[in-house]
């Protein structure tokens, strides 16, 4: 394959080359039936979980280190669904394919309906992201605890989803991502739907790729594109431009994005005016310097 | 407030007691399973006393005041107490940036009865690794004088605004101080300024040492060996409680953006960061942030700007302190009976061996130990409450 010529070429990372590393890929499929391009075609979802399971078995293709791991973020739950947790399903070789790849189709769909079955009718906009990404950077730290000595482990998680990120979660997304830099997990992030500012920024700070995919009939072809090949090669390869991030802060009182803002020394909350009392914290403040500068100029001028 | 003395002074007095009794043998007769379960749960025991919804200083300002006389050459700490001292700084620096990003940090070094500044305040990690990394160089001389170190640190601190937290972590070697006057005067001085004076002590207790730091609400510890002494300068690391004398202020931010406009390249500009630097001068480059109130370019945040005295930092440096202010409920020990068959996170499938297990009060998942450890001292947020939209738009309300 091309891929592993391109590693074996890499010269300046030279462990990477070396055979003693598992590429540990967790892939976090966002299947709330709450986001928008689910309820307006519910087989879409059949589409993506296709779609899926094809790059993630050109995953499994690509070395025979390589590992994989499925999880499911539904409107109530986020869960685990390849590997199995108990016992793994018995396969046999069906045409001439490879038997993990049945295994990982028939398990991913078994476990899937299983979740939808379960699933209460209430419906809920909005997908619980950063709980799946904190539950798949847990994995990848216990992984890495019990690893053999001596072999390398790189892991990185991709997000597909459909629906939107919202404020209320944003104590977790940042927390989740500043875990992730720290133990050099890359958050990949595939957009079929919306714009996601705030796993946009997870994706910068964690140096992986934000790509919101202009139709989703071509998921496939994006997902094996851009999101296939490992980080380190990916220098090497012409990927969609960058989008610049925008870092600004929302101010919490109204919401908005500032430019220059009021940071509470206390709990550091962010405010777009001045006000005497912090809102978070109920920190009483000192009148700021300026305002009395200025009422000793008015005096002076009488 | 040295209103009375620590029950427990000295380490003979009631540090051991009987501490063989607490390892005990597993079945093969192995000691290591034992080991590493005393660990784990000093572990605890700490995450345990990290108090909720206490007033921390966020906005931290330390001196690290490091001795280098003759006395940081002896080889009791491998290879030598200077060596050792550099490389664990090293990674204090960068782990004190990691955590408290809003934050500054200066370094002075005490040699031959003076104080000299090696690094000034300033919230760049880099240029502080350097200073310290640069210290391997020094000639280790004479006497060090904790109050000429003190005295300088106190004139930087001075001047800081009220809302800043003062900070003096002092590394001393040294069992003795040469000092030109009284340093109780200097401690007073400290104390009155609020600055919260600690110290870590390479060779053995010193008393002005002692109550430098317990007149300062600091702490004092005596290290034992290279990895007691990581563990103490690591203590350093999360903000301490904000001090009384600490008032508070909203404080003026500017939020930098890149400067894009749609089909065009950047404007090539210098950076004020490096404009008068001797080492590497300020070079034409495209990207940078902006100063939004004078339009002045840095290459890094946060950063003061130069031009107009704003601070300018990014929302995530912001958000990367927020766990020490809302930090994860501790999380209860329960006995293992097969309540369920895996970790709620990591999914490790509980067997035998399993003791104990960890149950979050709010959303009542179950845990094993090692995710306790790594959500409460990494992660900050607790996956079973993140992953169930009742309990976490309960705690947004």
């Amino acid at each position: 394959m091309k891929m592993n010529t391109l590693e074996s070429e890499d010269s300046k990372s030279s462990d990477f080359s070396s055979t003693d590393e598992i590429s540990l890929l967790v892939i976090i499929l966002d299947t709330n039936p709450g986001q928008r391009i689910l309820r307006d075609n519910p087989r879409t979802l059949t589409q993506c979980v296709d779609s899926v399971i094809a790059f993630a078995n050109s995953h499994l293709m690509q070395k025979s280190q390589n590992k994989l791991v499925v999880m499911a973020c539904h409107s109530k739950t986020s869960e685990f669904i390849y590997p199995n947790s108990d016992k793994p399903l018995d396969v046999r070789q069906v045409d001439g394919q490879y038997e993990i790849f049945t295994l990982v189709e028939r398990t991913i769909k078994r476990n899937l309906a299983k979740m939808i079955a379960a699933e209460s009718t209430a419906l809920c906009n909005e997908s619980l992201l950063a709980g799946a990404i904190s539950m798949a950077l847990c994995y990848i730290h216990r992984i890495q605890k019990t690893k053999p000595v001596g072999c390398k482990l790189n892991s990185r998680i991709l997000v597909v989803t459909g629906s939107g990120d919202s404020a209320f979660q944003y104590m977790s997304y940042m927390n989740v991502f500043f875990t992730a830099q720290k133990q050099n997990v890359v958050i990949d992030v595939c957009a079929l739907d919306q714009h996601l500012s705030l796993l946009q920024q997870g994706c910068d700070i964690t140096s992986g790729l934000y790509l919101k995919i202009p139709q989703l009939q071509g998921l496939l072809q994006y997902l094996l594109w851009v999101f296939l090949p490992e980080p380190p090669i990916r220098p090497k390869l012409v990927l969609p431009p960058p989008v610049k991030v925008d870092y600004r802060a929302a101010c919490f009182c109204h919401r908005e994005m500032v430019d220059v803002g009021y940071v509470c020394s206390v709990c550091l909350s962010i405010f777009c005016k001045f006000s005497p009392i912090c809102t978070t914290c109920h920190t009483v403040f000192k009148i700021p310097g300026p305002l009395a500068v200025k009422s000793k100029k008015k005096k002076m001028k009488l | 407030m040295v209103d009375e003395e620590d029950p427990r002074e000295y380490r003979w007095e009631t540090g051991y007691e009987k501490t063989w009794e607490a390892i005990k043998e597993d079945e093969e007769g192995f000691l290591e399973a034992s080991v590493a379960d005393i660990v784990q749960r000093a572990k605890r025991k700490r995450q345990a006393q990290k108090q909720k919804n206490t007033k921390l200083g966020m906005m931290r300002h330390l001196f690290l005041i490091v001795d280098c006389s003759e006395s940081m050459s002896n080889q009791d700490l491998k290879p030598t107490r200077l060596y050792c001292t550099i490389k664990l700084l090293e990674l204090f620096i960068e782990e004190f940036f990691d955590q408290n990003p809003i934050s500054q940090l200066g370094i002075i070094i005490m040699q031959n009865k003076r104080a000299d500044r090696i690094s000034e305040l300033s919230g760049n990690p880099r240029k502080h690794v350097k200073a310290i990394a640069g210290l391997n160089r020094t000639s280790l001389l004479g006497e060090p004088s904790l109050q000429n170190g003190l005295n300088m640190a106190l004139k930087s601190l001075k001047l800081l605004p009220s809302h800043a937290s003062r900070e003096v972590l002092v590394i001393i070697g040294s069992l003795t101080t040469c000092d030109p006057t009284d340093i109780n005067v200097t401690i007073d001085a400290m104390k009155a300024e609020g600055v919260r004076c600690s110290i870590v002590g390479l060779a053995a207790e010193v008393h002005i040492c002692k109550q430098l730091a317990s007149e300062t609400n600091g702490t004092y510890n005596v290290v034992l060996d290279d990895s007691h002494y990581k563990d103490l300068l690591f203590q350093h690391v999360e903000p301490p409680p904000a001090a009384f004398c600490l008032e508070s202020s909203l404080i003026k931010m500017g939020f930098p953006h890149q400067m894009v406009t749609e089909g065009t390249d950047e404007p090539l500009t210098m950076c004020m960061c490096h404009v008068d630097s001797v080492d590497e001068g300020s070079k034409l480059t495209t990207g940078g942030y902006y100063c939004p109130q004078c339009c002045s370019k840095y290459c890094e945040l946060p950063v003061e700007c130069r031009v107009c005295g704003l601070t300018l930092v990014s929302a995530p440096h912001l958000a990367r302190s927020y766990h020490h202010l809302f930090p994860v409920g501790g999380y209860k020990e329960r006995e293992f009976n097969n309540q369920v068959s895996s970790c709620y996170a990591c999914q490790k499938v509980f067997g035998e061996t399993e003791k104990q297990v960890y149950c979050c009060l709010k959303c009542e998942k179950i845990f094993c130990i090692d995710c306790d450890i790594f959500i409460h001292d990494t992660l900050h947020t607790c996956p079973g409450c993140a992953t169930n939209s009742s309990v976490l738009q309960h705690k947004a309300a």
